[in-house]
């Protein structure tokens, strides 16, 4: 397990930097005119940026709003009973909630659970599990489609939404199966 | 279905936000206009002519539970000012004293600077028994859903423009790439690989190295990088769609993918909160993943299927 990690740790440290030189050496001995290239392209960034801005600006006013509202507290009482029948804990509930909401939401509960029950308790570990595996969903949408401009996002959503209660459910066994 | 999703989002934290402010109004949680007996000690005397006095505020367990009917409540000693005004006496808790509830959301509610109340009678003496009146509380979940609105809205504007950096860098590499024949290379390198998930998109397609990229990415846990190359990967789809705000089946796939992410590495945030911790979850992280991306790629394809999701061909 360690040596594939300490090769993924030197991967992911030394990908960013060849990848920094390689581009515009590589073009350079293919005769591109490197710096003209890289100069319109990145004019893109801009108008990529302020594409998505009023995507994101709807979804994370409504997250925000219903965070607010305390809505998350009742929802997680509402689910307590019916995913206590599958084997899932109370206190990884709020972790699924927030996690295809918002990421920073998601930090602190992490941070939350690891000054209530100790690191090495088995329910950050789960909350933990579920954080590593899963993405902000609806942020993800909201900029890969608003850069696009797309709007009718078809399945895209039960979709992520499926493998991300999937993934929730899962990170719960496959927790308890290593650790429990 | 993000339509029903963001409006379900909206109705919800109104209708969470109005029952809890009906529920205080009904249960009055915040005591409007009842006195809370409270003694102030002054560090040496009380000085009639002073107009700000540096005191302290001792609040005792039975009167705070009493008045607020929650037997848990305990009594404590806090720092505070006695103001005196022609208007009359009040007091304000310092700002860094850190208040029991709901004490503490009376003076986030109340106190425009800091919070203050009103005291009853006259001071004597270096222990002067006295009871507090705050302003009243009212609407306290309605103000913080409309103030949540308005600091998301700004901070989605923080972040998009965030972005325009690494957007940029990416952009400006990506286009090397592509102009060197790179990407083209990584096309026909990678697409026996990829092309599988993505039957929809034309042989030798640019969009397939740039989705291999972002998946590539994703599993180093370099979010920075994904993000970008995920749009340019999302733009190079959107030249093969016919429609123009209708999402492809090759698009659905790749946000999937991304919302499920692949990730061999856990992603830095999680890394930089968990420590060293973090080896440990190595595996669980993994299979978690692993599993949930296969998940996430059978539900693209056999909601695809559906009547309501089938693709909108002109």
């Amino acid at each position: 397990m360690n040596i594939v990690q300490l090769f993924l740790d030197y991967a992911s440290a030394l990908v960013l930097p060849a990848i920094l030189v390689g581009f515009p050496l590589y073009g350079m001995i293919r005769k591109v005119r490197v710096y003209e290239v890289f100069v319109d392209g990145a004019k893109e960034g801009f108008h990529v940026a302020v594409m998505i801005i009023p995507y994101l600006i709807a979804i994370l006013f409504a997250i925000g709003m219903f965070r607010a509202s305390g809505a998350m507290d009742f929802l997680t009482d509402l689910l307590r009973p019916v995913v206590g029948l599958i084997g899932i804990p109370a206190e990884v509930i709020p972790m699924g909630i927030v996690r295809p909401l918002t990421g920073s939401g998601s930090v602190g509960i992490v941070l939350d659970m690891i000054s209530q029950f100790g690191e090495d308790s088995i329910f950050v570990k789960m909350a933990a599990t579920m954080f590593g595996s899963t993405e902000t969903t609806f942020y993800v949408i909201a900029v890969y489609f608003g850069a696009v401009n797309i709007r009718k996002t078809r399945h895209a959503v039960p979709a992520g939404l499926i493998a991300d209660i999937f993934a929730m459910i899962a990170a719960v066994y496959v927790v308890l199966f290593l650790f429990g | 279905m993000l339509n029903y999703i963001w409006g379900g989002l909206i109705v919800l934290s109104l209708v969470f936000a109005l029952t809890s402010d009906i529920t205080d109004f009904v249960q009055d949680t915040y005591r409007n206009g009842t006195p809370l007996p409270v003694t102030i000690i002054f560090e040496e005397e009380y000085h009639a002519d002073t107009r700000r006095q540096y005191v302290e505020v001792q609040l005792s367990g039975t009167d705070l539970a009493a008045h607020y009917g929650d037997s848990t409540m305990t009594g404590n000693t806090w720092p505070g000012v006695l103001l005196q005004t022609s208007a009359g006496r009040e007091l304000r808790f310092a700002e860094e004293a850190s208040l029991t509830e709901p004490l503490q959301t009376i003076c986030q509610e109340t106190g425009q600077e800091d919070c203050r109340g009103a005291l009853q009678g006259i001071p004597a003496g270096t222990e002067w028994q006295t009871a507090i009146t705050f302003r009243p509380v009212r609407w306290v979940k309605m103000n913080a859903i409309a103030g949540a609105a308005l600091d998301f809205a700004r901070t989605a504007v923080t972040l998009a423009l965030g972005l325009i950096g690494g957007l940029g860098l990416w952009m400006g590499l990506l286009k090397i790439a592509e102009a060197s024949g790179m990407l083209q290379a990584l096309v026909r390198f990678t697409q026996p690989l990829i092309r599988p998930l993505f039957p929809k998109v034309p042989k030798d397609h640019p969009a397939l190295g740039l989705i291999v990229l972002n998946l590539s990415a994703n599993m180093l846990g370099m979010g920075n990088a994904a993000t970008p190359l995920g749009i340019k990967a999302m733009q190079e789809l959107q030249t093969l769609n016919e429609t123009e705000d209708t999402a492809t089946d090759p698009m659905v796939m790749l946000l999937t993918m991304n919302t499920a992410s692949v990730q061999i590495l856990p992603p830095v945030t999680l890394v930089a909160i968990m420590g060293l911790q973090i080896n440990q979850l190595f595996f669980s992280i993994l299979i978690t993943t692993g599993l949930s991306l296969i998940v996430g790629i059978t539900a693209v394809k056999l909601l695809g299927r559906l009547k309501r999701y089938r693709e909108v061909t002109s």
